[in-house]
């Protein structure tokens, strides 16, 4: 393991545990360890806190970050474009049209059957699928240009259905909605986990195998094809990988956004744009990130909680301009 | 070393955005020998090369890289066989000068001292060892244009299809990289817009105009005062190896 991936790595685990330790509830530190540790002398209901509660929640939003930053990854390589992020084909717009107007709309009994995540993630694939459409034309390559632009107007357009839904909704319930929009790890369990985690564990291993397509992919299209890279399909699979990992994420915490955009530049002055040594520091970079912010949104208004997304947009916007200022002199 | 064509196009029509860029063309290269596309603008001189390089389908016609019509090339014997210098730029985000060269060479067989010997020799020969590991998307140009022609260089493929070999380098480095890529001994196939510089370096030249073909055979034959005037639109005509242009036609 290449240095900067192995103490992002160390200093990740740390920030697991104390995602697993810090909290609302009040505890001393020798029952918070035997709350881990589940020795018999543990109180019971830290360690209902700490098992059933915090650690999923930490796992999930670690998954959750792992994934978005290799979408973007893959996305800012395979569109050769730095602003280029996991939501780039409306995904995040779709599942967000689908759960208010889900919330908002539908009976109650239909949420509640089907849950809100797995309607966002419906709509999130329903949005792939227009940008898919409109940027297919037979024989061609995708361009990078035409997803970009198919992707802008079915943003447009759902958030556009998202808005609308709000303002016609009862106001009593858009609370709920917003709150949905701006992301949240509350409430989840370890049967939210499995599903994330298995899509992660595939599209990582699918991207480390093609670690040098992608290196190819960053010389530019015509270039990768002189290299023997069949791009067109490569991109397809890529988008289907990114869909994937993208709407699951949001169906597990809502809209979080930055991470697909943000890590992945972090990780390439850290570790090159290789994908070799990329590709593991973005997910353990991606993953840190999205632990300690879900962490201070636990404690800094506690006992409120802040929504995930709001706080990441305030951390995220100082790195970003130095990332800004440091790769801006390259495009 | 087989007696059979590198290249063999055969009434080639290539169109782009309904208009026809490559029109009923046919062309022979022999093994082993460097052969110029010239023409001027809008010729369908890279259109030519981007259906050699596989990076866009022909509307009719058939094109064979030894022997084999190119569509039925196995990627890992491709990679092998051709290789391609192209216009087009990437993003080359986070890439160094040698991360560059070495991505040319995945699917290689290569032991990894093999591979460090090429990549060595090859950022030796284009000027960029002692900057190897600069960032590729901050470097001029001329630099970027050695580095791909560094990639080229250590792949080092039985096929050279070259789009403007000589774009954005100095004179010192045209005849450093051009005399690098012959003494190699390689089929090469490139386009070239300075004709003093085909002339010296090709063996064979196709004159193309408007996607037709006009005229093959060796530069003294070809670059005659009738093509010069006809397709090249200037008075002038190739003597003792070099162009001398007397004026352009209106």
């Amino acid at each position: 393991m290449r240095r900067p991936t192995f103490i992002t790595t160390l200093v990740l685990a740390l920030a697991i545990l104390a995602g697993v330790f810090f909290g609302t509830a009040e505890a001393s530190w020798s029952d918070r360890w035997a709350a881990l540790m589940r020795t018999a002398d543990a109180p019971r209901s830290l360690s209902l806190i700490l098992w059933e509660w915090r650690l999923p929640r930490v796992l999930a939003v670690a998954t959750v970050g792992a994934s978005l930053a290799l979408a973007g990854v893959m996305m800012q390589t395979v569109l050769h474009n730095p602003l280029a992020d996991p939501y780039l084909m409306g995904l995040s717009s779709g599942a967000s049209a689908a759960a208010v107007g889900a919330i908002l709309w539908l009976p109650p009994w239909v949420a509640a059957t089907m849950g809100v995540p797995l309607i966002a993630f419906l709509g999130a694939l329903l949005a792939f699928s227009l940008t898919l459409g409109l940027s297919f034309r037979r024989g061609a390559i995708m361009a990078p240009l035409v997803v970009i632009l198919a992707g802008v107007a079915v943003s447009l357009m759902f958030q556009s259905l998202t808005a609308f839904f709000l303002y016609v909704g009862d106001p009593r319930a858009t609370r709920s909605a917003l709150g949905w929009l701006m992301g949240t790890a509350a409430g989840t369990g370890w049967r939210d986990l499995w599903l994330p985690v298995a899509a992660l564990a595939i599209v990582t291993l699918f991207a480390g195998v093609r670690a040098q397509t992608l290196d190819a992919l960053l010389l530019g299209d015509e270039r990768a094809m002189a290299l023997g890279v069949p791009v067109r399909r490569f991109r397809l699979i890529v988008f289907g990988a990114v869909a994937l990992l993208a709407g699951l994420s949001v169906a597990t915490v809502g809209i979080v956004g930055f991470v697909g955009l943000i890590v992945p530049h972090m990780a390439r002055l850290l570790a090159g744009g290789r994908h070799r040594a990329l590709i593991p520091l973005a997910l353990v970079l991606g993953a840190l990130v999205l632990v300690v912010v879900d962490l201070l949104c636990r404690v800094v208004l506690a006992p409120e909680e802040m929504p995930l997304g709001v706080l990441l947009a305030i951390f995220a916007a100082p790195p970003f301009i130095l990332i800004l200022r440091r790769v801006r002199h390259a495009f | 070393m087989p007696s059979d064509p590198m290249v063999q196009i055969e009434g080639l029509n290539v169109s782009l955005g309904g208009r026809p860029r490559v029109r009923d063309f046919s062309l022979t290269v022999k093994r082993g020998s460097f052969h110029g596309l010239l023409g001027p603008n809008g010729a369908g001189k890279t259109t030519l090369l981007r259906v050699l390089y596989r990076a866009r389908a022909a509307d009719a016609g058939l094109v064979r890289i030894a022997g084999t019509p190119i569509n039925d090339w196995a990627r890992p014997d491709w990679t092998r066989t051709v290789g391609a210098l192209v216009q087009e730029g990437g993003s080359l985000q986070g890439l160094t000068i040698r991360d560059v060269v070495e991505i040319g060479l995945m699917n290689l067989p290569l032991s990894p001292e093999d591979r460090t010997a090429r990549m060595d020799e090859a950022l030796h020969l284009t000027g960029l060892h002692d900057m190897a590991d600069s960032e590729a998307a901050l470097l001029s140009g001329g630099e970027r244009q050695r580095t791909h022609i560094a990639q080229i260089l250590a792949r080092d493929p039985a096929l050279h299809i070259l789009d403007e070999p000589a774009n954005h380098l100095d004179l010192c480095y045209q005849i450093l990289l051009l005399d690098a890529i012959r003494a190699r001994g390689s089929t090469v196939i490139a386009t070239f817009h300075d004709l003093t510089l085909a002339a010296r370096y090709c063996d064979t030249v196709t004159v193309m105009h408007e996607g037709r073909h006009v005229a093959t055979g060796r530069p003294d034959e070809v670059l005659t005062r009738k093509i010069m005037r006809e397709v090249f639109r200037v008075d002038g005509a190739l003597e003792d190896g070099v162009m001398r242009i007397t004026g352009a036609l209106r």
